[in-house]
């Protein structure tokens, strides 16, 4: 079949692959004018990209939505009268809101000082795990990575703190639900100190001091008796916590993080 | 106007994410391939998006948002499963382009009504599930839950050109697997197609497995389709 060469501005290979952009009605504008001008003389390509549509059409005809069993949403609705409240949600900032709210916060801030109450579950877990002295599920330091491969969702690899703080080992710790590691280290003073690596995206590192340590942000919590610092590193969440004060823990985080 | 909303209830999130759950529900289970683990994965995803809802827009589209979550959860922690049954499907997998040669040969509108009019849901089923995970999750958001390329970018974290080549390998891969069940079925004869029983015997001698690292390489964009269009100067399907 032969076609005018005024339809020869496309190539039956060029227009191939948005075949399919035409049949999800993703092809707009000039795109589509063209590729629409190129199936009314190309016999081949208008049936391409009518079996490109049936194709889609019976997938979508020989796949429909899954019934959900009634145990899932059960245990949905249990898990869900289990959680904390859901967090406030932020409003959309507008002028008309964020005048107004201005003033107020400079109010507040003028009355009530700086103080921010922070809570973050990873934190308080990590101090909590701490102050437990839990026993430790592998001691060999040289097995820590080889322990929790397959138990949490993450490679651990003990990070080096300082030449005189080693390694004792770890265990598997739970952080909102989900298995995160417990590592634990000692300097020959006995002061010992700890590090929960976890997945950040499952709890939120918030403490009420904030720094940047080479070149990452540290929030760091003090006292009584033991100081913690949580920061991410190469997609991993951290808690350190020892019982140092806080700029011995901050040279820690920092040899860490070099 | 108020500035500070009042904390969302539970009641707040079940009302806006769970009119979602069958969508989630039949995504995970074609995701997973295990009605287990679709639970599981469905329930991660519920508890994440309630952690998680104040970082959720009110107004904007939370289905495509608790998809994203799903998408995120779905990844961390089933890919090494998914890594040994990808490097199967990989390795048995041809990718002769069905619907040209439907296109090409005598009688293919015949072998297209035979095929599309006969297909059973079990091995449409079947053969969505045998295709790669990335593959297979951008035909999942495209056909069967009408996400846009931009949200399926958004969702799957990827340029929409990465979309549109996935989406593009992956329903390539759907025909040319449902046309393998309907020449096994004798609803399609290969003996009255022999170009596309060549082509296909052919393509499954070539080396498979290296296609799905070149298919992910590729990605489709506008702005070279452009560039070719105003070019101008191409050939068609052998037409003079």
């Amino acid at each position: 079949m032969a076609r005018p060469d005024r339809v020869r501005e496309l190539a039956c290979d060029d227009v191939e692959a948005f075949t399919q952009s035409y049949v999800d009605g993703e092809l707009a504008g000039k795109d589509r004018e063209t590729y629409e001008r190129h199936l009314g003389v190309c016999e081949e390509c208008r049936r391409a990209a009518r079996f490109a549509g049936r194709m889609k059409a019976a997938v979508r005809g020989h796949l429909p939505r899954r019934p959900v069993p009634g145990a899932l949403e059960q245990r949905l609705r249990v898990a869900l009268a289990a959680q904390p409240a859901a967090p406030p949600r932020w409003p959309r900032l507008t002028w008309t809101r964020v005048v107004p709210a201005l003033a107020m916060v400079g109010a507040v801030v003028m009355v009530a000082g700086t103080a921010r109450r922070h809570h973050s579950i990873v934190m308080e877990q990590a101090r909590r795990t701490y102050q437990a002295e839990l026993p430790l599920d592998v001691t060999d330091c040289n097995l820590v990575a080889s322990f929790f491969r397959g138990r949490v969702d993450f490679p651990v690899h003990p990070p080096k703190l300082a030449d005189h703080i080693r390694c004792q080992g770890g265990r598997v710790v739970n952080v909102e639900d989900r298995p995160a590691a417990y590592l634990v280290y000692q300097d020959p003073n006995g002061h010992r100190v700890s590090l929960l690596v976890f997945d950040p995206e499952w709890s939120r590192i918030e403490a009420p001091t904030r720094q940047v340590v080479q070149g990452r942000e540290v929030f760091f919590r003090v006292g009584p008796g033991i100081s913690t610092a949580g920061y991410q590193d190469r997609g991993l969440g951290y808690v350190m916590t020892a019982d140092l004060d806080m700029d011995s823990v901050r040279g820690l985080v920092s040899q860490t993080l070099h | 106007m108020a500035f500070f909303k009042g904390r969302p209830s539970r009641s707040d999130f079940e009302k806006e994410a769970l009119p979602h759950l069958p969508s989630l529900y039949s995504a995970a289970v074609r995701l997973t391939r295990n009605e287990r683990d679709a639970e599981d994965l469905v329930q991660d995803t519920v508890l994440r998006a309630y952690r998680f809802f104040d970082s959720f827009e009110a107004g904007t589209n939370c289905k495509a948002w608790l998809f994203r979550i799903l998408t995120n959860v779905f990844c961390n922690r089933y890919r090494e499963k998914e890594r040994e049954h990808e490097i199967l499907t990989e390795a048995k997998s041809s990718d002769a382009n069905v619907e040209q040669f439907f296109a090409g040969v005598e009688g293919g509108r015949d072998v297209e009504t035979a095929l599309l009019g006969r297909l059973v849901s079990d091995d449409v089923e079947r053969a969505l599930a045998e295709i790669p995970q990335d593959f297979r999750m951008a035909v999942i958001l495209a056909d069967l839950e009408d996400f846009s390329y931009k949200e399926i970018a958004d969702i799957m974290e990827c340029p929409a050109g990465t979309v549109m080549s996935r989406l593009y390998r992956g329903r390539k891969l759907l025909q040319r697997i449902l046309f393998d069940y309907a020449v096994e079925q004798g609803i399609v004869d290969p003996g009255k197609v022999p170009e596309l029983a060549a082509e296909a015997a052919a393509q499954k001698e070539s080396a498979a497995p290296a296609r799905a690292a070149a298919a992910e390489a590729e990605t489709i964009d506008f702005e070279s389709f452009r560039r070719r269009r105003g070019g101008g100067g191409g050939a068609g399907h052998g037409q003079a």
